[in-house]
This record gives structure tokens, C-alpha cells and sequence, in this order.
């Protein structure tokens, strides 16, 4: 039973909106809501509740659509807040504990893989998945819980500005290797299409941010948000038909537009188009869930999730001691760092559009409980932190 | 005054000013144009978010704290617009010789230089008083001139009748 997609839709949008809407009655982030309604009414388990069919929004093309455009907007705003004179400005610190959390958490994920006997190429998925920190919700939390006007914030955001610079890296890479399996000679075509035309990109970003400037340069606000989406999209679409991640190319384009005046305008304008879509995007998630297959992969996900909060825990830590920050202020930055969630979802989005082996199935399974357990426990850990710590200090004591 | 400023990713701006000591004052203006006002006693404490203002509401109290809405009269660096001239206010005491003599004869203006642009009178103030207005004693006499000026009626107030 389908309805007419507009109905769909509408049920979507207003599940999402009514969930949303719990969730911060709860201060709990609204990542996991959105994926937890997507799993309640899409076509998978459950189906019924009580005899009454669950199953009201059916996957299609054109849901993902929508949600091939959240990632679109994520990563392109993404690009667009990429601040090239905060990561000069801090480069000896930012490297440094950048390298602690890639070091410690990329590691663990590597070694989780080879544990549970994953090939390589679904091992280094893994590892991008469990070591990529969640930017929005952190963010939200940082300023929650007031710790955004504290010296703690500043190491946290810190290494989120090393961890979005090397995730947009690594997805090129990925996509390229993963996307252009078969003979050798594939490979190395789709990562030298893929690597020219992201130094096109890079260029224009670079010598051409005066055009940029004076090409989006209009009254209205309507002709600005058309422009800016059409170019976002149709480059992003562009990368995806030669077999280059959408995603990459659309943090390109943001950085392409951060180099201009225009950014406080773009995120005025477009904040509302990057919130619906990448909402319908955390929502198709859940739609594509089938939460039988996590019975498959219980192991690995508990393993999974001790291993990795107590590695962002550390990681943190030390981060926040190079910072010069106290114990206490360094555990923070510890708990600060362990939500995970867009991007560990958009790494596996790219890992079922290659849908070898366990990309196709276990690893965007693994991923979605994965994000619903490290968001949620990361988001408490935030606002528990303090006694937390009493906790832990006793315990080490 | 120190105000150091940085950029939030994602969020927006941050502004630090010190205040006394180790206090510091904390802004952070939202890409939305959110702003939030908090105020840390020291590094080593939390800051503590005092008021959460829409743009609007920034914009109103920026206004009050500019003084748009209420000057107040700092007086280490009183700076009346009126170029060289002051506003003094003098009591005519008891024996002055001005008292019983309208402003037309006591020639204020002719001896001193000084307009008179109001009297308080007890609780009522007559404002810019006619030729013919009398002076009493006690009245409070608000007059306008240069400092010299204001000397002047000083003297001509508490004058004994050696000059005439």
C-alpha cells in the first residue's frame, strides 16, 4: 500500500518535524531522532504496531533525491565555514592534536576491521566511520551546555577543523579507489579524473574568488539563493557523472564561496535548505534500516562503541592538555569529542553505492546503530560530564 | 582594554573584553544573528551565560550601553557644548546687595557678562525671568558665561558696598 508521493512526503516532513520537536523538548540531538522515525515508518521492521501498518513512507528515487542533497548542503556548508586563516593561525597546536585523534581513533577503527575479519578497503570504511566526530553535534552541544564561551571549546572545535579537512580528503580517495575497482589501470583513470577535477575546483577557488564575488553579486535574495544552488548542484552532480563523490566536490564549492563575501549571506539564505534536506537525509537512513541485520554485527557494535569512546576519550584529553587545560577541563575536551553522526552516515552512504560484500549490507547497518548509540551517548556524556569526571577521578584515585 | 576576537566554525563569532582582573566578558554573535552575553570570573571557572538577545534586542541594549537613550554626566570630563561658555548655578545670600533689585537694575549683564536663564525660587524655577523679575534672597540664580564671566557675578553677588 502507497500512497501518492505528496502524501508520503508530507508524512515524512511532519514524522520528522514531530520528533524533532521531542527531542529538543529532551535536549537530545536531533540526528538520531530523525533516523530513529525514518527507521519507525519506513518499509522495514517494525511494520505494525498493534495491527496498524507502520510502513508509510516507501524508499524511491525520489526520497533519495533529497537526501543525495543533504549531503550535498552538509558537505558544502561544510566547505563554506572551512576557515583557512583560523587553521594558519593555530597550525603548530591544530596539527599536532589533529594528528593525536586521527593517530589514536583512525587505529582503532583500522585495527577493529582486521579484528572482525573485514577485507581492507571495508576496513578503512570502518576506520572513517568510527573516527570522524560529529560536527553539528558537538556544536549544538558546545553551546548547550555553555562551553562554547569556555577555553575547553577551543581544542574541541579545533580538531573538528583538522578532522573535516581530512574527510573530505579521504572521501575523494575513498570514492576513487572504491568506485573504480576492476583492472588497475580503472583505478588509476577515476583517481586521475577524479584528482584533476578537484584541482580544477581548487583553482578556481583560489584565483577566481574576485569573479565569484562580482557573479553572485544581486539585490535579491530569491536570485541569490538560485544561483548558489544551481552552481552547488549542478558542479556536485557534474563530479558524481564522472565518477568523482558528490560530497567532495560540494565542500569544494564551499570553499570556493568561503574565499568570498558572500558567506555570511549564504548562510542566511541557505542555513533553511541545508536544515530540510539534510533532515530528509538523517530520515532516509532510517527508512533504509533493516534493523534484523544488526542482530548480525551486536558484537562488533558493542566492541565498537566501548573501544572508540574510550579512544576519543583519550585522544581528547591529550589534545586538551597540549592546550594547557586542567584535568578537569581536559576530560572535557575528552567527552566533547565523542558524538558521532553525519559524516560517519555519509561514508557509509558512499559505502552502499559501491555495495561489494559488507559495504552493501553489515557496514551501513553497523553504521546507523553505531551513530544512534555514539550521538546519544556522546550528547549525555557532555551534559554529564562533571560527575562523570567525580566518577572517573575516584576511580583512578 | 584587551578585546579579543575569533572565529567559531559553524557558529559564528566570538568577542572576549577584560574587565577588572581576570574577569572577562564574553559575546558570541550566531551566524543567525543570535547573540549570547556570558561572563567568566576567572580561566579557571565556567562562564556563566548571563542573557541570551535576538539581533534586535543586541542592537537596543548596544544602544543603552552607547548611551543613546541616557547620557550620563561623567564629571572628570564635563565637556558642556557650549564652547567657552559655562552654567553655574549661585545662591544670592543674605546681605547680598543684589537682593530687592530686579535683574533690570541690578545690570547683571552689563557689569558681568553672565545672562541669567532661569531662578529657582524654593521649589519652583522660573525659567528665562523678565527684566522686571525681582531677586529675593536664597534664590538660586542659574547663569550662563565664560568662567571670568561667572568670577564676576560671583564677586558682584557677595560685593560689600565698598565699590559703590
Amino acid at each position: 500500500m502507497a500512497d501518492p508521493l505528496l502524501v508520503q512526503f508530507g508524512i515524512a516532513v511532519t514524522a520528522i518535524a514531530l520528533i524533532g520537536a521531542l527531542a529538543s523538548r529532551i535536549s537530545l540531538s536531533v540526528i538520531p531522532a530523525y533516523i530513529i522515525v525514518g527507521i519507525l515508518v519506513g518499509p522495514n521492521e517494525p511494520t505494525a504496531i498493534g495491527g496498524i501498518s507502520l510502513q508509510l513512507v516507501q524508499t524511491g528515487e525520489f526520497i533519495d533525491l533529497l537526501a543525495e542533497l543533504g549531503i550535498v548542503f552538509l558537505l558544502f556548508f561544510l566547505g563554506l565555514e572551512f576557515s583557512l586563516q583560523q587553521l594558519v593561525s593555530n597550525r603548530d597546536r591544530l596539527v599536532k592534536i589533529g594528528f593525536v585523534d586521527l593517530g589514536i581513533n583512525f587505529l582503532l577503527g583500522l585495527g577493529l576491521g582486521v579484528l572482525f575479519g573485514f577485507s581492507w578497503l571495508e576496513s578503512f570504511f570502518l576506520a572513517g566511520i568510527v573516527y570522524i566526530s560529529s560536527s553539528a553535534v558537538i556544536t549544538k552541544s558546545l553551546i548547550d551546555q555553555g562551553w562554547i564561551a569556555n577555553a575547553e571549546s577551543e581544542p574541541i572545535l579545533g580538531t573538528l577543523v583538522f578532522e573535516d579537512i581530512f574527510i573530505a580528503v579521504y572521501l575523494a580517495l575513498l570514492s576513487a579507489v572504491a568506485l573504480g575497482e576492476g583492472s588497475p589501470t580503472d583505478a588509476a583513470l577515476s583517481i586521475g579524473v577524479s584528482v584533476a577535477f578537484l584541482v580544477v575546483l581548487v583553482a578556481v577557488a583560489w584565483y577566481g574568488s574576485e569573479y565569484i564575488e562580482r557573479l553572485f553579486e544581486t539585490e535579491s535574495n530569491e536570485l541569490f539563493l538560485l544561483r548558489v544552488t544551481g552552481v552547488t548542484v549542478l558542479i556536485a552532480g557534474t563530479a558524481l557523472a564522472l565518477g568523482v563523490s558528490e560530497a567532495v566536490a560540494a565542500f569544494f564549492v564551499g570553499t570556493m564561496f568561503s574565499q568570498t563575501d558572500h558567506v555570511h549571506r549564504i548562510e542566511q539564505v541557505l542555513s533553511p535548505v541545508r536544515d530540510l534536506f539534510a533532515a530528509i537525509f538523517f530520515f532516509s537512513i532510517g527508512l533504509a534500516t533493516d534493523i534484523t541485520l544488526l542482530a548480525d554485527i551486536l558484537l562488533l557494535l558493542g566492541v565498537a562503541v566501548v573501544v572508540t569512546t574510550v579512544g576519543k576519550f583519550v585522544s581528547g584529553t591529550v589534545s586538551g592538555r597540549f592546550y594547557g587545560l586542567d584535568r578537569t577541563r581536559s576530560f572535557r575536551v575528552g567527552f566533547g569529542m565523542v558524538p558521532r553522526g553525519e559524516f560517519s552516515l555519509v561514508l557509509s552512504t558512499l559505502a552502499i553505492s559501491v555495495g561489494t560484500g559488507a559495504l552493501g549490507d553489515l557496514i551501513p547497518a553497523f553504521t546507523v546503530g553505531y551513530v544512534l548509540i555514539m550521538s546519544i551517548l556522546g550528547t549525555l556524556l557532555i551534559q554529564h560530564s562533571d560527575r562523570v569526571t567525580d566518577v572517573l577521578e575516584t576511580a583512578l584515585a | 582594554m584587551t578585546v579579543y576576537e575569533s572565529e567559531i566554525p559553524g557558529v559564528g563569532h566570538k568577542f572576549e573584553l577584560e574587565l577588572d582582573g581576570e574577569e572577562r566578558l564574553v559575546v558570541i554573535i550566531h551566524h543567525d544573528g543570535k547573540r549570547e552575553l556570558y561572563r567568566r570570573p576567572s580561566p579557571n571557572e565556567d562562564s556563566v551565560k548571563l542573557a541570551s538577545l535576538t539581533g534586535k534586542k543586541a542592537r537596543q541594549l548596544g544602544s543603552i550601553l552607547e548611551g543613546a537613550y541616557f547620557q550620563p554626566v561623567e564629571m572628570d570630563d564635563l565637556n558642556v557644548p557650549l564652547g567657552e561658555s559655562i552654567i553655574e548655578w549661585v545662591e544670592v545670600k543674605d546681605g547680598s546687595p543684589l537682593v530687592d533689585q530686579t535683574l533690570q537694575q541690578a545690570e547683571i549683564r552689563q557689569q558681568t557678562g553672565v545672562s541669567i536663564i532661569a531662578i529657582q525660587r524654593g521649589e519652583e524655577t522660573i525659567s528665562n525671568p523678565s527684566p522686571d523679575t525681582g531677586i529675593d534672597s536664597g534664590d538660586i540664580l542659574v547663569a550662563i558665561g565664560t568662567r571670568e564671566e561667572q568670577a564676576e557675578l560671583s564677586d558682584l553677588l557677595t560685593a560689600d558696598d565698598e565699590g559703590n
